[in-house]
C-alpha cells in the first residue's frame, strides 16, 4: 500500500528525513515513533501531499506521491482519512456536518451523506450526537468525530498524528480501539506516535525514527 | 448537481454568518458604483444635450443694414427654394428685440437707450437633417452672398468646442473610472480576505479531504457576485435618489430647458453598472481566495 524509496525530506539546511526506505501493506497497522524531531510529522505530511520529497520516490496506492501535482492531490487525500492531535474541526459546524465534509467536497447526495454519518458516529460512539457542536465535547468525543470524518468516505488509508497526544489515558484508549477497528475492517493505519504505553498496549508494527532516520521497522 | 447544491449552501451560508464584512463589501461596491453611476449619468445627459444641439444646428445670416427689405425676402424665398434648406425664418430686428426682452429681465430700457439699429435683422436657416453635419454647414455658409450679409453664424465653433470639451471629461471619466475600480478592487478583495481568513479551518480542512481548488473558491465567487448584484441595486437606487433630490432641483433651479429633461440612466446602462458590480465582486473574490490558497498550506 505504501513505498518508499530513499526518500530525503530537507527543509533548506535542516534534513527532517535521511534516505528512507520502507514498505507498509495494505491492512496493516504500523506506528511511526520516535523523539520529538524524528521526522515522524514529516513522513505523514509527505503520505498525505502536504510536502513533496527532495529526493527519492514514494508510491502510495501505487501513486507517485513524489510528482502528484494540481487536480490529483485532491483525488489522494479522498482515497485517504487524517486525524490530527488538535482534532481540526469546525467549531462553528455541527458534528454530522464536521463529518459529513468529507462527502460533501466529492458531491455526494445529502440523503447519502446523512446514511453515511449516522452509520461512522455508531461506529465510533457517538450515536445520535450529530447536531451537537464540537466546543461542547470532551477531548476524546472531538477526536472520535475527527476518526469520524477520516473515515466517512471509506478510505484505504488512515493516518493519526498523534491522536492520543491531547488525551487523557481511557480516552487515548478509547480512541485506538477505535482506530483498531478500522484496521480489522481492511484499512491500512498509521499512527505518529511517542506514547510507550499505548504502543505496549496496543503492540503493533514500528517504524521507529531518529534524527531523520528509519532506525528499526 | 449535489457538489453545485453544496457550494450554493456554504455561499448563502456564509453570506450570513459574514454578514458584518459581506455588509462591508457590498457598501465599497455600492460606494463604487455610485460614483461610476453619477458620473454616467452627467455624461449620458451631456451627450444628450449635445445630440440635440447637433440635430437643432442652424445657421444665422445678419443682414447688413442697408439691404432693403424687398430684397431681404427675395433672399429668404430664394433661399428656401434650395435642396439643402429645411427651411428659413425671417427675423426682424423688431422679432430679435422681442426674443431678448422675453428672455433677458430688464433688458427693455437698456435697448432703448441704445436705440434701433443694434439687432440686425437676420434670416434663421435650418439644413435638411442630412446636411447638417459640420462640413455641409460650413460649405452652405460661404455659399451665402457676403455683399448681403454682415456676419454668418453657422453656430459650429462653440458645439465642437462642446465636443471637445465633452471627449475630455470622457477621457477624465475613463481615467477616473479606472481608479474607482482599481480603488474598490482593493478594498473589496482586502474585505474577502478577511472573510475567507475567518473560514481558514474550514478551507485547510476541506484541502485534507479532497476538496478542489475548484470546489473551495467557488462559493467565495459565489459571495462575491450577491456582493456585486447588492451593492449594484444599492448603487442604482441611491443614483436615483441622487437623481431625484439634486439633478432634477438643479434643472429646475438652472431653467436648462434648453436641453429637454435631464434623464436618469437608461436601462442598459443600469444593467452595465449592475455587472460592472458583479465582476468587481466576483474578481476581488477570485484575487482574495487565491492569495489565501498560495500562502496557506
Amino acid at each position: 500500500m505504501i513505498r518508499m524509496y530513499h526518500v530525503t525530506k530537507r527543509y533548506g539546511d535542516v534534513t527532517a528525513l535521511r534516505d528512507v526506505s520502507l514498505k507498509v501493506g495494505k491492512g496493516e497497522f504500523c506506528y511511526i515513533t520516535g523523539p520529538s524531531g524524528a521526522g515522524k510529522s514529516t513522513m505523514l505530511k509527505l503520505l498525505y501531499g502536504a510536502e513533496r520529497p527532495t529526493e527519492g520516490k514514494l508510491l502510495v496506492g501505487g501513486v507517485d506521491v513524489s510528482k502528484l501535482r494540481g487536480r490529483r492531490l485532491p483525488a489522494l487525500r479522498r482515497s485517504m482519512g487524517v486525524v490530527f492531535q488538535d482534532f481540526k474541526l469546525i467549531d462553528t459546524r455541527s458534528v454530522a456536518e464536521n463529518v459529513g465534509l468529507a462527502l460533501e467536497v466529492i458531491g455526494t447526495p445529502r440523503p447519502v451523506i446523512e446514511r453515511r454519518v449516522a452509520a461512522v458516529l455508531s461506529i465510533v460512539g457517538l450515536r445520535g450526537r450529530g447536531h451537537e457542536y464540537p466546543p461542547t465535547l470532551s477531548g476524546g468525543e472531538q477526536q472520535r468525530v475527527a476518526v469520524a470524518r477520516a473515515i466517512v468516505n471509506d478510505p484505504s488509508i488512515l493516518l493519526a498524528d498523534e491522536p492520543t497526544g491531547n488525551l487523557d489515558g481511557a480516552m487515548a484508549i478509547e480512541v485506538m480501539e477505535i482506530l483498531q477497528s478500522i484496521q480489522l475492517r481492511g484499512t491500512t493505519v498509521l499512527v505518529a506516535t511517542h506514547d510507550a504505553g499505548l504502543m505496549e498496549r496496543f503492540p503493533y508494527r514500528k517504524l521507529r525514527f531518529e534524527h531523520g532516520r528509519l532506525v528499526s521497522s | 448537481m449535489h457538489a453545485l447544491q453544496h457550494i450554493l449552501r456554504r455561499a448563502i451560508r456564509s453570506l450570513w454568518e459574514q454578514a458584518y464584512l459581506n455588509s462591508v463589501a457590498t457598501f465599497v461596491i455600492a460606494a463604487a458604483l455610485l460614483l461610476m453611476g453619477v458620473y454616467l449619468t452627467v455624461q449620458f445627459n451631456l451627450n444628450a444635450i449635445v445630440d440635440s444641439w447637433d440635430s437643432d444646428v442652424h445657421v444665422s445670416a445678419y443682414f447688413k443694414d442697408d439691404v432693403p427689405e424687398q430684397r431681404r425676402f427675395e433672399l429668404r424665398d430664394e433661399l428656401a427654394a434650395r435642396r439643402e434648406v429645411a427651411s428659413v425664418r425671417y427675423f426682424s430686428e423688431e422679432d430679435a428685440r422681442r426674443w431678448l426682452i422675453d428672455r433677458v429681465a430688464d433688458i427693455e430700457p437698456v435697448l432703448d437707450e441704445l436705440g434701433p439699429g443694434v439687432l440686425p435683422a437676420s434670416l434663421e436657416i435650418t439644413l435638411v437633417p442630412e446636411r447638417s453635419n459640420p462640413e455641409a454647414i460650413a460649405a452652405f455658409a460661404r455659399s451665402l452672398s457676403s455683399t448681403d450679409f454682415d456676419d454668418i453664424d453657422d453656430g459650429r465653433e462653440w458645439v465642437e468646442r462642446f465636443h471637445a470639451f465633452l471627449s475630455l471629461l470622457q477621457l477624465l471619466g475613463a481615467v477616473l473610472g479606472a481608479l474607482i475600480v482599481l480603488a474598490a478592487l482593493f478594498l473589496v478583495a482586502n474585505t474577502v480576505y478577511l472573510i475567507v481568513y475567518n473560514r481558514r479551518d474550514e478551507v485547510e480542512i476541506q484541502k485534507l479531504v479532497g476538496a478542489t481548488t475548484t470546489y473551495i473558491i467557488a462559493p467565495f465567487l459565489l459571495e462575491g457576485a450577491a456582493q456585486g448584484v447588492l451593492g449594484g441595486v444599492v448603487a442604482i437606487f441611491g443614483l436615483w435618489g441622487v437623481h431625484r433630490l439634486l439633478v432634477v432641483r438643479l434643472q429646475e433651479a438652472l431653467q436648462l430647458g434648453v436641453a429637454g429633461d435631464l434623464v436618469f440612466l437608461p436601462v442598459s446602462w443600469r444593467l452595465a453598472l449592475l455587472a460592472t458590480g458583479v465582476v468587481l465582486g466576483v474578481l476581488a473574490a477570485g484575487v482574495s481566495v487565491r492569495r489565501f490558497l498560495s500562502t496557506a498550506a
